[in-house]
């Protein structure tokens, strides 16, 4: 039974691609900038323009292992709700391919649109209990500007990533990222519209880097 | 006498002349100063009301735009805040600028269809363009959707910098052809909403608002880039207008102004403002006309009721002015006859006057020369009688007879003297010497003199007074005052009457009252007046020169002599002689 177990196991692991079976990790802090305001009440974060760049509210950060990674099968849906007349979450990153729902959980309407080069689109009007419930699937990586067309002062950001390795700070800026494969990579982090840094890092098998960003 | 009132006459009539000339020329000045100033202040007031009349129409013009611009400035705002602009600005779509624009400003574009004649249509953009940081045009891929433009006319709309507040422009569409209308256009900053800083503009254009105000002739239109653009006029005038407008322009710096102009045979005021002060675009005029012809017709009516007015008022001037002339010569005419009366009546009286002196000289030597004639005869006739009576061998009633003569002989050489003194003083020759001197004393020997007379009567005489009482006087003059009047009250009293002497002094004057018994002197008679005779006849009378002689002695001395009173048998003489300064030096 014991061995059943453990054959079962083997049989599994053989199926996934190898860069899976890696057992590496990343984990450090990402130097946030400083948070001029109070903080913000029931965690919300919201997006914030300062000199034409985007930022989150309280500071926060994505990291991501930067490269070329095969495609997984099918990818998990995100959401992207639009609550209080706000993105939650404010700040979404996702891999090239994913398909993000929008549903609209205000009392009013909402018409949520992207003129960024990312992504186009345009939802339309739609109520509350609209069904199916809009989405969008962005297959271009890059930044993507959230807007609503009937509340100007709206913003959320979608940040899609060619790579599934990616993981978003704490508001203290620490994070991990685990099961990464071992090789050479380059290890970013995005901070804000204008600012993303990055490492080049070296993964091995079992081994634990810790990096941070100044 | 005749020719001289005929004098008179002719210079009352040339004072009445002159003084009518001289009002005229007053009421002539004084009505041509007020015409002057009624015509000027006519023609600054006509040109105040012209300049009052386009400041009216072209504020009434500005209110329109001014409420056209407010709302047109909501409308763009609200416009240039619509989200999807903003994300084609800001996200860098401007390939989606113009069709987002498109579809939010569908209602703000006109209608294929000419639009209905309502206040809305203003309010209906012709093309519209936004311009990027640069303040250049963004060019739109289809530019039916957003008001066709050539391409001279969008340059227009491109500004040096992008505006960071509303600017008005004008610009002229197919400047190239030379025809061509005049666009309003407005400038909206586009901030954003996520940084604040002006990263677009967004420009409307409109068709402009045109005054023409068919009650007074006014024609407005617009100058703007050197063109003016006043479609109620033929192009010809235009062409002219234009070139006096720019001309105007170039050489004055300010916002408004105006002048004439000549169009076409007929004078026309021209007034012209700024529409766009402190605009980025280039500055546009409003630029009006105003036909002349009405307010100079109205200027010639009131320079005719003003003309009317001043030769009424001259007429009137006229009519006053010799009324005038009249009224105030009348009193000089009056003044002048009886002045020409009064010198004649004067003239009458110098000549009594004269000879009446001439007489009274005559008389007062002729006193003086019979005094002198007399008086050598008298003292003949007293020595001869002096000398018969020395003579014996006469029987005694001829040396009594002989005596009465002499004595009478006295009595005329005391005459005669007092004539002579009379005259002396008449004639001013007269002359005092004063001194001190002792009236007591004098009263005294005068009194004791009397006592001695032969025929004096029976009275008795009292007198008080102190003793060295001095007058300032000449003493033989004093002397005699004392005499006439002692002798008086002795020979006109009655028989076992009494004289009554007193004398005081009060520092000053001092009083000498001499009173007496007997017949009285009736009021009203003039007793002092030179030889005066009583009314009443009485048994004592003298030469009636006494009481003269004494009183002008008076005066002469700065005395006087008068009548106390004279009645119940009582007459009393007062003499007054002015104190000897207090001398107590003896006569």
């Amino acid at each position: 039974m014991r061995l059943r177990g453990l054959l079962w196991f083997y049989a599994i692991c053989l199926m996934l691609p190898d860069p899976l079976f890696g057992s590496s990790a990343v984990e450090g802090r990402v130097e946030l900038p400083k948070s001029h305001s109070a903080p913000v009440q029931a965690k919300r974060y919201e997006i914030v323009t300062k000199g034409g760049v985007l930022s989150t509210q309280p500071p926060l950060a994505v990291v991501y292992v930067d490269g070329a990674f095969p495609r997984t099968g099918s990818l998990p849906a995100k959401q992207v709700a639009q609550k209080d007349l706000t993105f939650v979450p404010a700040l979404l990153p996702i891999q090239v391919g994913t398909k993000v729902e929008f549903p609209n959980l205000d009392d009013t309407y909402h018409n949520i649109f992207s003129y960024s080069p990312a992504k186009r689109f345009d939802l339309g009007r739609y109520r509350p209990e609209e069904r199916p419930i809009p989405t969008e699937v962005f297959d271009k990586p890059g930044l993507v500007t959230l807007r609503c067309d009937i509340h100007e002062h709206m913003r959320g950001l979608v940040l899609v990533l060619n790579t599934p390795y990616f993981v978003m700070t704490d508001t203290e800026g620490h994070f991990r990222l685990a099961g990464l494969p071992a090789g050479h990579y380059t290890l970013k982090a995005w901070i804000d519209s204008r600012t993303t840094r990055e490492k080049p890092v070296d993964l091995k098998n079992g081994q634990t880097l810790h990096v941070d960003f100044p | 006498m005749r020719s001289t009132v005929e004098a008179r006459y002719k210079a009352v009539a040339s004072f009445r002349a002159r003084l009518f000339t001289a009002i005229m020329i007053i009421v002539a000045t004084l009505t041509a100063l007020g015409l002057y100033l009624a015509q000027r202040k006519v023609t600054a007031d006509a040109e105040g009301n012209l300049q009052q009349i386009f400041q009216n129409e072209l504020s009434s013009l500005h209110r329109l735009e001014e409420l056209r611009h407010g709302a047109l400035a909501d409308r763009c705002n609200a416009l240039a805040a619509k989200p999807r602009i903003h994300a084609a600005i800001e996200d860098n779509a401007i390939d989606l600028l113009y069709p987002s624009a498109k579809d939010e400003l569908r209602d703000l574009m006109e209608s294929e269809e000419p639009p209905p004649q309502q206040p809305t249509q203003w309010l209906h953009a012709k093309f519209y363009r936004f311009l990027d940081t640069k303040g250049a045009v963004i060019k739109p891929l289809n530019p039916y959707d957003v008001g066709g433009l050539d391409a001279n006319t969008e340059a227009q709309l491109a500004l040096n910098k992008l505006p960071d507040t509303q600017q008005v422009g004008y610009i002229r569409e197919n400047a190239q052809t030379g025809g061509g209308a005049i666009d309003e256009v407005i400038a909206v900053p586009i901030f954003s909403t996520e940084t604040g800083d002006l990263i677009s503009a967004l420009v409307i254009g409109f068709k402009p608002l045109e005054l023409e105000d068919k009650h007074t002739g006014m024609k407005s239109g617009i100058w703007a880039n050197g063109r003016l653009h006043l479609p109620a006029l033929p192009t010809s005038a235009q062409t002219s207008l234009n070139e006096m407008v720019t001309g105007a322009l170039a050489n004055s710096d300010k916002d408004q102004n105006y002048f004439r102009v000549d169009l076409g045979g007929a004078s026309q005021l021209l007034f012209y403002k700024r529409l766009n002060p402190g605009s980025l675009f280039p500055p546009a005029y409003e630029i009006c006309i105003y036909p002349l012809s009405y307010s100079l017709a109205e200027l010639h009516r009131l320079r005719w009721q003003i003309g009317g007015a001043g030769a009424l008022l001259l007429l009137g001037g006229f009519v006053a002015s010799h009324l005038v002339a009249l009224r105030f010569s009348a009193p000089v005419k009056k003044l002048a006859l009886d002045s020409e009366e009064a010198r004649a009546q004067r003239q009458r009286a110098e000549a009594a006057l004269a000879s009446t002196a001439e007489e009274l000289a005559r008389s007062t030597r002729y006193s003086a020369d019979a005094s002198h004639q007399l008086k050598s005869p008298v003292t003949v006739l007293r020595v001869g009688l002096e000398s018969l009576l020395e003579r014996e061998g006469f029987k005694p009633e001829v040396y009594e007879e002989l005596s009465n003569l002499l004595h009478q002989t006295h009595r005329l050489t005391g005459v005669i003297e007092d004539l002579l003194l009379l005259s002396r003083m008449d004639a001013g020759h007269l002359q005092i010497a004063c001194t001190p001197v002792n009236l007591s004393q004098l009263v005294d020997e005068w009194l004791e003199d009397l006592g001695a007379l032969r025929d004096s009567p029976d009275v008795k005489i009292e007198k008080e007074f102190p003793r060295d009482l001095f007058v300032a006087g000449e003493k033989r003059y004093t002397s005699l005052i004392v005499q006439n009047l002692l002798e008086n009250a002795r020979k006109y009293n009655r028989p076992g009457g009494r004289i009554c002497v007193s004398a005081n002094g009060n520092g000053r004057d001092i009083v000498l009252t001499i009173g007496n018994n007997g017949c009285t002197i009736p009021p009203g008679e003039n007793i002092f007046e030179r030889f005066h005779h009583s009314s009443t006849p009485s048994v004592a009378s003298g030469h009636g020169i006494g009481l003269n002689l004494a009183r002008e002695l008076a005066r002469l001395h700065g005395g006087d002599l008068r009548l106390v009173r004279s009645e119940n048998d009582w007459t009393e003489f007062e003499v007054r002689f002015p104190a000897a300064d207090g001398v107590k030096a003896v006569a």
